[in-house]
């Protein structure tokens, strides 16, 4: 029997590590932030002593009444004593019945320790809760609606133009016209460009004072310029989301439709137009039907990388009067903002779940791809 | 050779079917150079398309501020000038920033690379249990919105003192691209003989000399390729980043961040600074581009 092989995973274990630390661990620590509350709670206790069996509990914030108090003291590792008081108190527990027991100085904020008659609990003992609290907030949200619907609204405008575009890109590329790899080197270029760049690059076109309106108002045109970016006009703005996204990221669905052109052998083709088909035949019944598998995969991937569209709203539209989801996890999570990590985990959680779905479809047009392969 | 004689000896048509067998063809022909110069037409408005918002923002970063703020616009750098991409650099915190994402991308691009390449060799060369469901699991990893985990990470890295360092971004964005690097690594192996390798083992070579060797010089300028998406992956990525930094900002966060409080010329030169180090990337990645993509796609 052949010896079991270690070497693949030995040198498969550094990157399983890494995937799982990044990966796995920051998901699972996702929905616990979604979905679990860190609650604090004061025990009371029946003697004036820590491991004293508790007879009540109280919420943070609540004001006790104090019934007696007892001076006890510690030692110090230097051997000198300092006082520590217990008090007990009475007060109205988060249900509403009054209870009694004892309580550390240490546990509640009291003005002084030997006169006061009134304290405030201000520590106790930290414990976990699931709570759809955060999710609620999530929902309840004015902005989550918009914020959905716009991240929807965006997958179906931008979907469809960039895959006609990209098909059309693809199909002018395997043409074989003189200078096709410099067009394949313009038609690549957005590649690398972030959604950022992107942004602010339609920006310049769309602004007040941009290039659209300098165009429009130096050929007659328009009289003056007209404002596309602003609170009223959210077709334009949304317009110019779809421009400048199609812009950038058709050149990946291309990429992707070429390789899968190229997988198509050309006597397929090249038979089709022997038997008379014309263009628009040969796209429909043979070179679309081929492409299918590589047209899922892209379509899947532009769909998942479409949920996350953040930075070319931020730089078109500010973020403000139009929003995204990742916009949302953003203004959540931002200390300088809403400061809600649980909410925002909340966001990031509806956006894998949402992904999750997509993935499905993923790994099933990869199986199909494969059988396709294992069929020609 | 053969078809002349053929033809030399058997005239086949008349000359009245020869003559509307040539009108045929040039009509053919004349139909062929139609569609030639309209795909030509087409090629060039796509490029066109993709050309002129890169061409407009450039136009923007090298024009003096006045020049930027003016209205209507000019669609040429005329009079040229540097003092708006001056100002750009010059303002507080980019040069800082433009620092930190060299830093990140390049501690990113170690960090994946070095993961990768053991990885992909794994996934490449090795027949083993599980082989399809971990390229599998890297697949749909890939598919992952991983961008999002990182308000789960900032969390974890405000705990363990971690938050807003620079090598923990890296880290992230090393996490971000280690699936697409391991497949990329994976693919440009299988491209190697597997002869090669033998061979040197044959000649005595260990199958770790044979790697370092005969193996890897080959890999070299595939997974050169795969570092420089890692690399650029890096220095776009701009949500992780705002997330993750305060301090140490990259320099799409730190324009982010910004972006509402500066004017026009800031934007732009901005924009085109950023989009400069894409515009080589592709230069020098353009061979690999299908190798990548048809791989990954897979």
């Amino acid at each position: 029997m052949k010896k079991f092989p270690v070497t693949p995973y030995l040198l498969l274990l550094p990157s399983m590590i890494y995937l799982v630390l990044f990966f796995a661990y920051p998901m699972v620590q996702s929905l616990q932030l979604a979905l679990r509350r860190e609650g604090q709670f004061l025990h009371l206790r029946a003697e004036p002593a820590p491991e004293a069996a508790p007879v009540g509990t109280l919420e943070m914030q609540t004001e006790v009444r104090i019934l007696d108090r007892l001076r006890t003291e510690e030692v110090l590792p230097n051997g000198r004593t300092r006082p520590i008081y217990w008090f007990q108190v009475e007060a109205e527990d988060a249900a509403g019945s009054t209870v009694q027991g004892w309580v550390s100085q240490s546990n509640v904020f009291i003005e002084s320790r030997t006169e006061s008659t009134t304290a405030r609990v201000v520590s106790g003992e930290t414990t976990q809760e699931w709570t759809l609290d955060f999710l609620r907030r999530m929902v309840t949200d004015f902005r989550f609606g918009s914020a959905l619907g716009t991240t929807i609204l965006l997958i179906a405008l931008i979907l469809p133009l960039q895959f006609v575009l990209a098909i059309v890109m693809a199909l002018v590329l395997q043409s074989q016209i003189r200078g096709s790899t410099i067009f394949l080197y313009i038609f690549t270029l957005p590649l690398g460009i972030s959604d950022l760049a992107s942004g602010i690059l339609w920006y310049s076109i769309f602004t007040q004072r941009g290039f659209l309106n300098s165009f429009l108002v130096s050929t007659g045109l328009l009289d003056q310029p007209f404002i596309f970016i602003q609170a009223g006009n959210q077709g334009w703005m949304i317009a110019a989301i779809v421009l400048a996204e199609v812009w950038r990221a058709t050149s990946i669905v291309m990429v992707i439709v070429v390789s899968g052109l190229q997988a198509i052998s050309r006597d397929v083709i090249e038979a089709g137009e022997v038997f008379g088909a014309n263009l628009w035949q040969r796209l429909r019944y043979i070179i679309l039907p081929m492409l299918k598998p590589s047209l899922q995969v892209a379509l899947i991937l532009r769909t998942i990388l479409a949920f996350q569209v953040f930075a070319v709203v931020v730089a078109l539209t500010g973020g403000n009067v139009i929003t995204v989801l990742a916009n949302e996890t953003y203004r959540w999570y931002d200390p300088a903002r809403f400061n809600n990590p649980n909410v925002a985990a909340s966001y990031a959680g509806f956006i894998m779940l949402l992904s999750l779905g997509i993935s499905m479809f993923y790994l099933r047009a990869v199986r199909s791809q494969e059988e396709a392969e294992k069929a020609l | 050779m053969t078809g002349r004689t053929y033809e030399q000896s058997k005239p086949l048509m008349t000359p009245a079917q020869t003559a509307a067998l040539d009108a045929q063809r040039s009509r053919a022909k004349l139909g062929h150079n139609l569609r030639r110069g309209g795909t030509y037409a087409l090629a060039i408005i796509l490029a066109i398309w993709i050309l002129l918002p890169i061409w407009l923002i450039t136009t923007m970063a090298f024009s003096t501020p006045t020049d930027v703020r003016a209205f209507p616009k000019h669609f040429f750098p005329i009079p040229f000038s540097t003092q708006t991409l001056d100002f750009f650099l010059n303002t507080q915190g980019i040069l800082n920033s433009t620092l930190n994402s060299l830093v990140v991308a390049l501690l990113a691009l170690v960090i994946s690379t070095a993961l990768a390449i053991p990885a992909g060799y794994a996934i490449a060369r090795y027949l083993f249990p599980g082989r399809d469901a971990i390229r599998l699991g890297i697949l749909s990893v890939r598919a992952f919105p991983i961008v999002v985990l990182a308000v789960p990470l900032a969390v974890v890295f405000i705990r363990l003192g971690m938050f807003d360092k620079v090598h923990s971004l890296a880290m992230m964005h090393a996490a971000l691209t280690l699936p697409t690097t391991i497949l990329v690594v994976a693919s440009v192996f299988t491209s190697v003989p597997r002869e090669f390798e033998e061979a040197a083992q044959i000649f005595g070579c260990t199958r770790m000399q044979a790697f370092w060797r005969v193996v890897l010089p080959l890999a070299v300028p595939g997974i050169a390729a795969a570092a420089i998406l890692t690399f650029v992956l890096s220095w776009n990525e701009v949500f992780a980043a705002i997330l993750l930094t305060i301090t140490n900002r990259t320099l799409p966060a730190q324009i982010l961040y910004t972006l509402d409080k500066s004017g026009d010329p800031f934007k732009f030169a901005g924009g085109f600074f950023m989009l400069v180090p894409s515009l080589i990337f592709i230069f020098f990645i353009r061979r690999y581009l299908f190798n990548m993509w048809g791989q990954i796609t897979k």
